[in-house]
């Protein structure tokens, strides 16, 4: 059972490793998953839990979402061993933060800044989406906990972000953190 | 006093009775009733002035199509005007007032107005105020205070508005019997569904019936369903939520009125905006009981049939004593068996010759007198109705009348059959088709996936509505892939077919051009007349007539008149009423505050705030900040009490003589690498990448395919196949997203991969001829000398042990390094900078000082500079071009246009008094004396004070500017002034650029 | 407000998209081989057709992928999307 209230917090101490190559050709995947001691997620909006959360962006770009103390070698890991191949590796930690939205009434919240359908039946654990929350683009991760939700933010947004949830949740059972 | 109140009865709370008030008069009314009918139940029946002629008027109606009672609520910042006094909930405290009629209702000036109707006819505003053309100012402001309902509010709305997005598999707009079953069916099936109604409770017409649904009353029936419905987890159900607008590709907008039956100011959300993405919808909207058209049948106690039920059954509210019903069909017989339940005498006049059938064997049963082949032809009183003029009628339009008879009455309910409310079917895209024997549009095709059900679908008998709302739920339910529950037809005991004899207008005892006004449009004042004299001077299409009559306009949006206007256009037209056809319903069904439509997006949450990494520095040292597309900067660095100009002036001053340091995170950076990189950035910019060198950086500009200036940013090359692109603070997202359009649409076998870095790292600008010792007293791991580290150059090193890129690059001229450092440790070295800056005075400076300092140096700002119709020519970047290789934008420079020599070309300005500062914008004449419209041979784009310089100095695009060097023209003042300028170099300082290389 | 299929995201709110215009508008090989008027054919006129119109859509908020939808012009109906190259 999830707490009746729902919890809005920042996390801190977060990697966000971005990676981009065809799953299609040469050896990416396989190193790729090699390294990263997983599978990629192909089907579009997916999540591949393991030692990393690797969530699908587009057909050839996911995000490694990681702890912040191991990007810097993932980062390395992956450059090196994907040097032969056609891909693009880069460290985003400095530019992206997590918001961690967390109960019953998170789906509600959302519903009020996104057109996405997050009914239970259709964004389920193990989804993630890229989609607009108010004014800014976000991601949304499923982490598999129920109701447990987290948005990954670019920055900049961050104030805002957390402003609008604030006011948007105001008629919901919402704590902020 | 509560006179028309009756006794017992109806869906009020008698125990809670409620004060209120009326255009300043108290009254009182109960918990449960409307402004509408609590001002009934209090004997008021004049409520308004009518839109042009301010005839007195009253309530007709009892529900959204009410063209009269058009009332003001509340006061102050959060009133609202235009509601409908028959949807206005009463609550204890309302205030109302009258939007028409000044200075008083009972005495209103402008009621002249309609002793001088013949001249105020159709086009009457056309016709008259357009000549003399220079006399349109003086109407202008007459018209202006004429026109219109109610006054905005002058203040900001204090309350809280929401957005949501909701998706299901079926909504149902409307909860009467068709609507219930329809929702009941899609429920059982497993549907996600929500189900709407514009009324504060679920049953619509069923809510004032007297049928009984399998034994039980309607409105018992009503609460079953409605308790099952909200039992189901995956069933929203909404009162009080108007389905406004349906949409392309089933969105349908929502309100949900949530607190304003409560009262003003009450905590939480007033309104809630939905916007619905539905799989299927289910149209049961109900219909709409159609006035009939005689002269003066707008006097205050006349209301449709169905209205008086309502008022009698629902609110307790009998409207008058001496009832005359005049109908020309038979469901207004239940009226006047209402009515007389109620105590009131009944008389009923029946257009047809043989009356009613069943029912109206129960209305003479009752002893109430029925004149068949009958027809109201006028009314007497004039604030309200004294009485009717009765003539016998054999069923031909064409014949004149004579009036036989005169009824004293004090309310007269009138019937002219009904009209689905096929309003949102029109929205939907969905034609509308006449059924001639039901004689009314009824939803025709459908253009989206949807169905209509009830009397909106043109079922008028309760049996048939609810058996119709079962089908179409079970339609619904099925196409969106479920299972259809069987779901048992309750039985009502409401089984007639509706009959009705056509009778579209009245036929009078005068010529109907010189009788009374006949109404067909109340809100708008649109008579039979009026349409016969629009069809008089030539117009022919209904929409044309719509437009010159007015007819259908307003906040009912014809939901009375509409049918019986599009009828008496076929009579003058002498076509059939399919031919005609209606004007096109468009949303809002009914109207929406402007609060509900803007939601949260107002004050702080309108638009995005973006801060960089270092922002809570800027805000702790006082800076003001400047907004830059979403991204705030930090503007100037004010010390003590100096102002703008005194800090930048400061800030400036400090740069060129020893160091300053600037945020210029907020410009857009890019991490462009693959195989095929050198390639595919050569086609992007104009000048030549390939020969840029490892470690090195250049100045870039890229044009859109029409040859004009998009953006433009230094580029490093880090690597043979990677690049670090930088854009402006605008350009960022839309230059990524240009670059990946060519790559994925255009040049797909290009092997390239573009990731934004835009906020992974922030850039810290150190500027001056003592930024490099700033670095090396920061703890700098590499060699900063020239030798190793020449200007435009990049180069990884660690600062006090912090991993940065560095680059040596320059928009002030100066010598000077950009720190690029992932945004988590930004703030942190921005510390640091400062402190080894220390002795050197470092002086932080915003982005006022940036552009003075890069103006002086003629570099330009795309976007300032520029304007979308500027070339890389016209700024006197030909050394940019690349003749070796084709870039996108190449061939527009060839064009003809592009060639011209007096194109607009980027020069430098000064003031030839030495102050003036002309504004940027300032239009540039070189013929003072030249009559209006005085031609413009250019205009400012930049302008400061140069603290450095000691002038002003000015940025222009001026026609064949290069080659007027040292020329005088006039900068055009908006004080009429004329200053003359001399147009010079744009580069105003260090023009060898020795100061950047050092 | 348009319901639009991504081809790998599925349908997502018009809000999330960006409209590329007419498909099939080929870049010139050898741009400096056209006249000035062939020129401002592929730079500025398109069909504009009433009815079936082929174009690009962007999922700009989402997966940025670029690919063809074929929609009516009048009915807005959207016969179908599909990832570019297929």
């Amino acid at each position: 059972m999830s707490d009746a209230r729902t919890r809005v917090e920042v996390l801190a101490e977060i990697g966000h490793i971005n990676l981009r190559g065809d799953p299609g050709r040469g050896a990416f995947r396989e190193i790729a998953e090699r390294v990263l001691g997983q599978p990629l997620p192909i089907t579009p909006n997916t999540v591949s839990e393991g030692g990393h959360r690797v969530c699908w962006l587009g057909p050839d770009e996911w995000s490694v979402v990681t702890a912040a103390g191991d990007a810097g070698v993932l980062l390395e890991q992956l450059q090196t061993a994907l040097a032969g191949e056609h891909a693009a590796v880069n460290d985003l930690s400095g530019g992206l933060a997590v918001v961690r939205i967390s109960g019953a009434d998170s789906r509600r919240l959302f519903a009020r800044g996104c057109t996405l359908d997050f009914h239970p039946d259709k964004f389920v654990p193990g989804s993630c989406a890229q989609a607009g929350l108010a004014k800014a683009s976000v991601l949304f991760i499923h982490t598999g906990g129920r109701d447990v939700f987290d948005l990954v933010v670019r920055r900049s947004f961050l104030d805002y972000m957390v402003r609008w949830l604030r006011h948007a949740g105001a008629e919901l059972d919402i704590e902020f953190h | 006093m509560q006179i028309n109140r009756l006794s017992q009865g109806g869906r009020i709370d008698r125990s809670k009775p409620l004060g209120f008030r009326f255009n300043g008069k108290r009254y009182q009314g109960f918990a449960g009733d409307t402004l509408a009918s609590a001002l009934l139940a209090n004997g008021v029946l004049l409520v308004s002035r009518s839109f042009k002629l301010h005839r007195p008027r009253g309530i007709v109606a009892a529900g959204s199509d009410e063209p009269n009672a058009i009332v003001q609520v509340g006061s102050g910042a959060s009133t609202i005007p235009n509601l409908r006094a028959t949807e206005v909930e009463l609550y204890d405290g309302l205030k109302a007032r009258s939007t028409k009629g000044w200075p008083g209702l009972r005495f209103d000036i402008a009621a002249l107005n309609d002793r001088f109707s013949p001249l105020l006819g159709a086009g009457f505003y056309y016709k008259t105020f357009m000549r003399p053309k220079a006399f349109w100012k003086h109407y202008e402001r007459f018209i202006r205070a004429s026109a219109g309902f109610g006054a905005a509010p002058q203040r900001t709305d204090p309350d809280r508005y929401e957005h949501c997005n909701a998706h299901c598999d079926v909504l149902v707009a409307g909860a009467g019997p068709a609507g219930l079953m329809a929702a009941l069916v899609a429920a059982r099936s497993g549907a996600r569904v929500i189900v709407a109604d514009e009324q504060n409770e679920f049953g619509g017409a069923l809510l004032s019936a007297s049928a009984t649904i399998d034994g039980q009353p309607a409105p018992d029936w009503v609460a079953t369903v409605v308790a099952e419905l909200s039992g189901y987890e995956d069933v929203t159900v909404l009162p009080r939520s108007t389905v406004f607008g349906y949409h392309d590709h089933n969105f349908l907008t929502l309100a949900e009125r949530c607190t304003d039956h409560i009262g003003e100011r009450v905590q939480g959300v007033r309104q809630r905006l939905w916007r619905v993405r539905a799989k299927q919808v289910v149209l049961a909207q109900g219909a709409f009981e159609r006035p009939l058209v005689f002269c003066n049948n707008d006097r205050p106690g006349v209301m449709t049939a169905s209205a008086v039920s309502t008022y009698i059954r629902r609110y307790a509210v009998c409207p008058g004593k001496r009832a005359v019903v005049f109908t020309n069909n038979d469901s207004a017989y239940e009226t006047a068996l209402d009515l007389r339940a109620s105590g009131a005498t009944v008389i009923v006049i029946d257009s047809r010759s043989g009356g009613a059938g069943a029912l109206g064997a129960a209305v003479r049963k009752e002893g109430i007198t029925v004149l068949a082949a009958h027809v109201v032809t006028d009314v007497t009183g004039r604030r309200k109705v004294a009485g009717v003029r009765v003539a016998q009628w054999s069923g031909d339009v064409t014949a004149r009348v004579e009036n036989t008879i005169r009824i004293d009455c004090d309310l007269l309910a009138v019937s002219g059959g009904w009209s689905p409310a096929v309003h949102l079917h029109s929205h939907s895209g969905g034609k509308n088709v006449w059924e001639e024997s039901l004689h009314c549009f009824v939803p025709g095709e459908t253009a989206q996936a949807c169905v209509s059900a009830g009397s909106g679908n043109g079922k008028w008998a309760l049996d048939a509505c609810l058996r119709d709302g079962r089908d179409a739920g079970a339609a619904v339910a099925s196409r969106c892939g479920f299972e259809a529950a069987e779901v048992p037809l309750p039985s009502a005991s409401d089984t007639a077919v509706n009959e009705m004899q056509p009778l579209w207008r009245v036929p009078a005892v005068k010529d109907p051009d010189r009788c009374p006004k006949q109404f067909v449009d109340y809100q708008n004042d649109t008579s039979v007349a009026d349409i016969r004299l629009a069809v008089r001077e030539g117009y022919r299409n209904v929409e044309h007539v719509k437009r010159y009559t007015a007819l259908g306009f307003g906040t009912d949006q014809g939901k009375l008149g509409n049918i019986n206007g599009m009828a008496i256009l076929a009579e003058c037209l002498d076509e059939d009423i399919k031919d005609v056809g209606t004007t096109t319903f468009r949303p809002a069904y009914t109207p929406v505050t402007f609060g509900v439509g803007a939601g949260e997006n107002v004050g702080e949450l309108l638009d995005p705030v973006r801060k960089t990494a270092i922002h809570e520095w800027h805000e702790q040292h006082g800076a003001p900040f400047e907004v830059v597309g979403q991204w705030h900067r930090p503007w100037y660095f004010p010390r003590g009490d100096e102002d703008l100009h005194a800090a930048v002036a400061r800030e400036c001053l400090a740069t060129r003589n020893s160091v300053g340091i600037m945020d210029a995170s907020t410009l857009g950076k890019i991490d462009a690498q693959g195989p095929d990189v050198v390639e595919f950035l050569e086609r992007i910019y104009t000048h030549n990448v390939g020969k840029m060198k490892v470690g090195r950086c250049a100045y870039g500009i890229m044009l859109g395919e029409d040859g004009m200036v998009m953006d433009d940013g230094v580029m490093a090359r880090l690597a043979e196949n990677r690049f670090y692109l930088t854009t402006t603070t605008g350009g960022a997202a839309p230059v990524l997203a240009w670059l990946e359009t060519w790559l994925q649409t255009e040049w797909p076998e290009l092997e390239v991969y573009l990731t934004s870095l835009t906020e992974t790292y922030s850039t810290i600008a150190v500027a001056g001829p003592n930024s490099r010792r700033v670095l090396q007293n920061a703890g700098c791991s590499i060699d900063l000398e020239r030798e190793s580290f020449p200007f435009m150059s990049v180069r990884s090193a660690n600062l006090a042990g912090i991993p940065v890129q560095l680059f040596r690059v320059s928009f002030s001229g100066e010598l000077a390094f950009e720190v690029n450092i992932d945004s988590r440790y930004a703030e942190q070295m921005w510390r640091l900078l400062m402190q080894a800056g220390q002795e050197f005075d470092i002086t932080p400076y915003g982005t006022e000082t940036m552009h003075v300092l890069r103006a002086e140096k003629g570099f330009v700002i795309v976007g300032q500079d520029t304007d979308g119709s500027v070339t890389p020519v016209d700024l006197g970047m030909n050394w940019m071009l690349s003749k070796d290789k084709d870039y996108l934008g190449k061939r527009s420079l060839a064009r003809k246009d592009c060639l011209r020599e007096d194109r607009k070309q980027l020069v430098g300005l000064l003031s030839e008094d030495g102050k003036t500062v002309l504004p940027e914008g300032t239009q540039l004449v070189d013929d003072t004396g030249a009559p209006i419209p005085v031609p413009m041979c250019g205009h400012v784009t930049s302008s400061y004070f140069s603290a450095c310089l000691g002038h002003p100095i000015a940025l222009a695009l001026v026609a064949g500017g290069r080659a007027r060097r040292d020329e005088t023209t006039f900068a055009a003042m908006q004080d009429g002034t004329r200053v003359p300028v001399r147009i010079v170099s744009s580069v105003f300082y260090d023009a060898k650029g020795e100061r950047q290389n050092v | 407000m348009l319901l639009i299929k991504c081809p790998w995201c599925g349908e997502r709110a018009e809000t999330e998209f960006s409209y590329g215009g007419e498909a099939g508008i080929t870049r010139p090989r050898d741009p400096d081989a056209l006249s000035d008027a062939e020129w401002a054919d592929y730079l500025f006129n398109r069909t504009n057709p009433r009815g079936a119109h082929e174009e690009l859509w962007n999922h700009a908020h989402g997966c940025r992928r670029w690919f063809g939808a074929e929609r009516d012009t009048v009915s807005y109906v959207i016969a179908r999307t599909y990832k570019l190259g297929s």
